[in-house]
């Protein structure tokens, strides 16, 4: 047990998204839960193969974008309306075609706001550092290479196993991903 | 699978023989309206024409900007669009009552000298605005989307047979652009013309685009609708898949927006005016009965599909998605019930043409559209993309 507390996990390298994609199922396959998957670009299947679910973000982008919506209106409304009620050509004072271009905006930038903020968040970004970039091979992540990493958190990480079911798996290279 | 042939099923000569009996039926039945009440017969007419028009003239839109993108998306229903576009000389046909026996019910306020006489037209009015005049406009319209009919179908049947003819896709890409360019003109033209100067004192530039933007919703809608029917039986069944609905769902959101966004430019521009010759067009619609209209559009054309379509869910669930195309397609009726019918009375109340006589041009539409689906296998064989568009990635 005593490993644990500077072993981050267990990592692979694969040399094409299909065998990523294999590979993943697999280890789920044989109960880790605790895996991720590194890849230059978006792999398609890769959410479905790691049990991604589905996550909040377009539920923060949506109250982000009423938020906004309706505070633009109301504060026009409410400077229009309350605070400095004034007759323009005769107009009602909630002259609400008006109030449109601003709100459509507002609502446009509180749902982008929100996309982009509710997305670092849930990422929990910005990390200047991570025990992954410790692997030095890791910097193909962002070229040509695919990597597993079965994580120490996981109930069932046991070092030797579950790199003796990556080597099953012809997982090139694979290393301990130590945690500082 | 090399071997496919993607026949139309059974199911679409079944519906083609339904629409026809239906269509046929209201069609006798809205006879009694010609005579007893002509004018009432050619208003609720004009509206079914315009419904039409957006179902036709949408998808040749639709077809030229999918040879345009070719997204996936367009693959899967370029077929469908084929066949919508090639009941254009039907539309035409359906175009003939209006111009030889309902102008002078529907444009008097331009064709009858005592009307104009008392409120006068502009000169340039007065020559742009004769009986020649639209005679001539809507053969030139007509000539331009039949054109574009003939060439985009007689191409894509050339290409089923030669699927390596490079300089063939190219021709596609080459006149999709111009052709979009076209459509666009000839329909702006052509709503002017029919819509507009119902209201000749009247007048709005972004009018022809409202129509645009409606033809489109109009389309996709449609074809939706038939793309969820076809995959009720072999062949389709095994083709369409969620990820295509999903594409469709977006586009149909898209066009949504797009609509919502047009109508709402035009008054905001009017209401900022304040003009009193611009704002006659919302003083008639947003008070009174037709004021009720107005607010059913605006929550039943926009915000309700617009929110339903926001959903990933909704749009890749082959269950709902049609049910709001069908929708929409309705409510493209009461929209154009809402821009027409103003012009002739205040009650905003349907009649009963408004009911039979969308029944009748949309029955014979839907039968011709069958009859032409079934001529063509349902996908195009000879489109370079094809087999990137049906295949299957789901693990």
């Amino acid at each position: 047990m005593l490993h644990r507390s500077h072993i981050y996990g267990v990592m692979g390298e694969f040399s094409s998204p299909e065998e990523l994609i294999h590979a993943v199922e697999k280890v789920r396959e044989a109960g880790y839960r605790r895996v991720n998957a590194y890849s230059p670009f978006p792999v398609e299947g890769l959410s479905e193969a790691l049990g991604l679910k589905r996550n909040m973000v377009p539920l923060i982008c949506l109250i982000g974008g009423l938020t906004g919506g309706l505070g633009g209106f109301f504060f026009q409304y409410w400077v229009a309306v309350i605070a400095y009620p004034l007759n323009i050509a005769g107009r009602p004072l909630n002259s609400w075609p008006a109030f449109i271009p601003v709100t459509f905006e507002l609502t446009i930038l509180g749902a982008a706001l929100s996309a982009v903020l509710g997305m670092l968040a849930l990422n929990k970004l910005p990390q200047p550092h991570h025990p992954v970039f410790n692997v030095p091979r890791f910097t193909h992540a962002s070229s040509d290479r695919f990597f597993v990493c079965i994580e120490a958190k996981d109930p069932k990480f046991h070092i030797a196993e579950s790199a003796r079911l990556l080597q099953e798996l012809h997982a090139h290279h694979i290393t301990e991903v130590s945690d500082d | 699978m090399a071997a496919q042939e993607y026949r139309a099923p059974e199911s679409i000569g079944r519906l083609q023989q339904r629409a026809l009996f239906v269509g046929g039926v209201a069609l006798l039945v809205s006879l009694l309206g010609v005579m007893r009440t002509p004018g009432l017969f050619y208003q609720s007419y004009l509206m079914s024409f315009m419904l039409i028009c957006g179902l036709t003239l949408g998808s040749l839109g639709l077809l030229m900007l999918q040879h345009l993108t070719s997204g996936q998306w367009g693959i899967i229903i370029r077929r469908s669009l084929e066949s919508a576009t090639r009941t254009i000389p039907l539309l035409a046909a359906f175009f003939l009552p209006i111009a030889l026996f309902g102008m002078h019910h529907l444009y008097s306020a331009w064709l009858d000298p005592e009307e104009v006489k008392k409120e006068p037209l502009s000169d340039f009015q007065q020559r742009y605005l004769t009986a020649g005049g639209f005679y001539m406009r809507a053969v030139i319209y007509f000539a331009i989307w039949l054109l574009l009919m003939y060439l985009f179908n007689r191409w894509s049947e050339e290409q089923d047979a030669n699927r390596e003819d490079r300089a063939l896709r190219r021709r596609f890409k080459m006149f999709a652009g111009p052709g979009i360019i076209l459509y666009v003109f000839a329909m702006s033209f052509a709503a002017i013309d029919w819509v507009m100067s119902l209201s000749p004192h009247w007048a709005s530039t972004i009018y022809g685009f409202l129509f645009v933007a409606g033809q489109l919703i109009s389309s996709m809608a449609f074809m939706i609708a038939i793309v969820v029917l076809l995959a009720r039986t072999e062949p389709f069944a095994s083709v369409l898949q969620k990820r295509h609905l999903h594409d469709l769902g977006k586009l149909l959101l898209a066009f949504v927006m797009l609509w919502a966004y047009f109508d709402f430019s035009q008054l905001l521009i009017i209401w900022s005016g304040n003009q009193p010759e611009e704002i006659s067009f919302y003083r008639t619609r947003l008070y009174g009965g037709w004021g009720v209209v107005a607010v059913i559009v605006l929550v039943f054309h926009f915000f309700v599909p617009f929110f339903l379509l926001l959903s990933q869910d909704v749009k890749r669930n082959a269950k709902v998605l049609p049910k709001i195309a069908l929708w929409l397609i309705f409510m493209r009726l009461v929209d154009l019930f809402w821009m027409t019918r103003p012009e002739f009375t205040s009650q905003a109340a349907p009649t009963w043409l408004d009911i039979v006589l969308p029944l009748a041009l949309g029955g014979l539409w839907l039968g011709f559209f069958a009859f032409h689906l079934k001529q063509h296998p349902l996908l195009p064989l000879g489109d370079p993309k094809l087999e990137e568009a049906i295949e299957h990635h789901e693990h």
